[in-house]
């Protein structure tokens, strides 16, 4: 049984390009131009990924991974769109969405990274990756959960190769790991990027109102 | 604006008595000439200065002598008029400069009350107190005008009358001074509106023209580029650039204006590259650093390795990453392309692998560069820096 995917873009153009790129390995169950029909279509529809663009009239993609995630837990979400702010794509993977890549992606790039998605891992753009490091940069603030609040050498590691435009698999060959190793670090800075409490990501969650 | 050019009246040419100067003046002012007939009639009767006035308007007069149209009658400038001309005549009087008051107040309210009756802009007065459709204007005018001509009268008594000379003068100062107020009131607001108006209006303009400015340096540029090429690629990257380049300028995302950053000028010569050889580049920056004299040779290093990647490494797109750290800022210029034996180099690509070198090496900082055939290429700059 095939992946189902969802698409929502108000940019018509693009999302009948992406349906063309996706429609041979996917099945495309459907696809939106605004966020409120996405929304409704989504939770009858319940898919295995939906696409969503970052900036959309209406909430853009925030509104719709929150109107969707408490009726439909199981649909993952990877966001997508042309060069955004930090704050918004970050913004993004603190309300559910589990991975974030730029419009300018190979199609078979994109292919890869639904697939990733659909089996519950994050996908980590390279820019992406840098805005995490960014987060995460500076001083460890002396929190009650400071696991949480930093990421280890070697997600660090991870992340700046994957923002030198690695693939996973040429990352996990540079650290001589596994590319499951790979993956459980990416997952975990995941983790830590939608629960952490530092002060940068908390003043980025609290300007877009979604904690 | 136009309101106070309209004090440099010129005579008219036709439709007048004497000079046109009365004729011209009305014009300017809107009000019927009649009435400015019958001020300089009474002034006349004042040592003759109504006619000393007339001559002086004459002198002041402007050459061009012209019909003009005729300007709408505004009643409140019209009422302010005939207020302040009474409150001179006051004054006048009062300071002792009017020998023969029956005789002004007489030539006065004849050459007034003729006005009143002959002025042919206003319906008759009979008419403006009988004729429901009248406006309200008129009648409010017509009924005013009365009250004017009870009120002059009865100071005319008072004045002949053993009454304080001193009451006269503060009554013939408010009567000017409300005059003044009722008459050029509402002009002066709508000379200050207009200048506001005016204001705002230029500040859309150059607005307006700031943003057709940039529309045409950077949109209608890629555009008619865009329309030279039938290289779907080449288009496909002139979009792309002008995309970010118009996001940036409409949503601001350079973060400090005026100040130059490296972040900022390496995202810039990959633009340059991207847009000289096609070649997509994904420009990721964690941190950042003033551009200064310590930090300026990395970015054309930069360029040289980008460009030297988008021609000789084949690969279809670049990744260039920047990690500014306190004491460092180290840039990876990464390609997945065909790779090269370091041993093994043209002369041509090792001058470039040089010049990228002696650049970074010259301002204190070294280079790395890894590649194995087939494995793409990395050059890595790393240029140490004072922290902040």
């Amino acid at each position: 049984m095939s992946i189902t995917v969802y698409l929502v873009d108000d940019h018509r153009l693009f999302l009948s390009g992406v349906k063309a790129e996706l429609a041979d390995e996917f099945r495309i169950v459907g696809s939106a131009f605004d966020v409120d029909t996405a929304i409704v279509e989504i939770r009858g529809l319940n898919p295995d990924v939906v696409l969503v663009d970052v900036h959309m009239p209406d909430g853009g993609g925030i509104a719709v991974i929150e109107g969707v995630s408490e009726s439909n837990p199981d649909v993952r979400f990877l966001a997508l769109s042309v060069s955004d702010q930090a704050e918004d794509v970050i913004a993004m993977i603190r309300a559910g969405a589990r991975g974030y890549v730029t419009k300018t992606i190979e199609p078979p790039d994109l292919a890869d990274a639904v697939r990733r998605i659909s089996t519950g891992d994050a996908v980590f753009s390279p820019r992406l990756a840098g805005f995490v490091l960014d987060a995460f940069a500076g001083a460890i603030p002396s929190e009650e959960d400071p696991e949480l609040d930093q990421l280890t050498l070697r997600e660090k590691d991870v992340l700046r190769l994957i923002a030198r435009g690695f693939a996973y698999k040429q990352v996990a060959r540079k650290l001589e790991i596994s590319i499951k190793t790979v993956e459980t670090h990416v997952s975990s800075v995941l983790r830590k990027l939608q629960l952490s409490n530092r002060h940068e990501l908390a003043r980025w969650a609290s300007k877009r109102h979604i904690v | 604006m136009a309101a106070v050019r309209s004090f440099e009246f010129s005579r008219r040419k036709t439709n007048r008595v004497m000079g046109g100067v009365a004729g011209g003046l009305a014009d300017t002012l809107g009000i019927p000439d009649a009435y400015v007939r019958a001020a300089f009639l009474t002034l006349l009767m004042v040592w003759g200065l109504g006619g000393v006035l007339y001559l002086g308007f004459w002198l002041m007069a402007y050459d061009k002598v012209e019909d003009r149209d005729v300007v709408a009658v505004d009643n409140g400038r019209g009422l302010g008029l005939g207020l302040a001309f009474l409150g001179l005549l006051l004054l006048l009087e009062a300071v002792g400069w009017w020998p023969n008051p029956a005789l002004v107040l007489t030539a006065g309210a004849l050459a007034f009350g003729t006005a009143a009756l002959t002025d042919s802009s206003t319906p008759g007065p009979l008419a403006a107190l009988m004729d429901p459709n009248v406006d309200r204007p008129s009648r409010l005018r017509l009924i005013l005008g009365v009250a004017l001509l009870f009120g002059g009268l009865s100071i005319f008594i008072t004045s002949i009358g053993p009454v304080f000379e001193l009451g006269v003068v503060f009554l013939a100062i408010v009567l000017t001074g409300l005059g003044i107020v009722v008459g050029f009131g509402p002009w002066v607001r709508r000379l200050i509106v207009d200048l506001g108006t005016e204001r705002n209006e230029r500040i859309r303009q150059e607005e307006r023209a700031e943003m057709a400015t940039h529309l045409h340096d950077s949109v209608l540029q890629t555009l008619a580029l865009i329309q030279r090429t039938d290289d779907p690629a080449r288009m496909a990257i002139l979009a792309r650039h002008q995309e970010t380049e118009l996001r940036d300028w409409l949503f601001g995302a350079a973060p400090l204006d005026g100040v130059d950053l490296v972040s900022t000028a390496l995202r810039n010569a990959a633009a340059r590259v991207e847009k000289d050889h096609q070649v997509p580049i994904d420009v990721v920056t964690v941190g950042d650093h003033l551009l200064d004299k310590e930090s300026a040779p990395l970015i054309g290093a930069a360029s040289e390795a980008m460009v030297n990647a988008a021609k000789h490494s084949g690969a279809d797109r670049l990744s260039l990453y920047l990690e500014a750290e306190d004491e460092k800022l180290t840039v990876y210029v990464t390609d997945q392309g065909k790779g090269f034996d370091l041993d093994k180099v043209a002369p041509d690509r090792k001058g470039i692998a040089e010049s990228i070198k002696s650049r970074v090496e010259n301002a204190g900082g070294t280079v790395e560069i890894n590649s194995e055939p087939g494995d793409g290429t990395e050059v890595v700059m790393r240029m140490p820096v004072e922290s902040g």
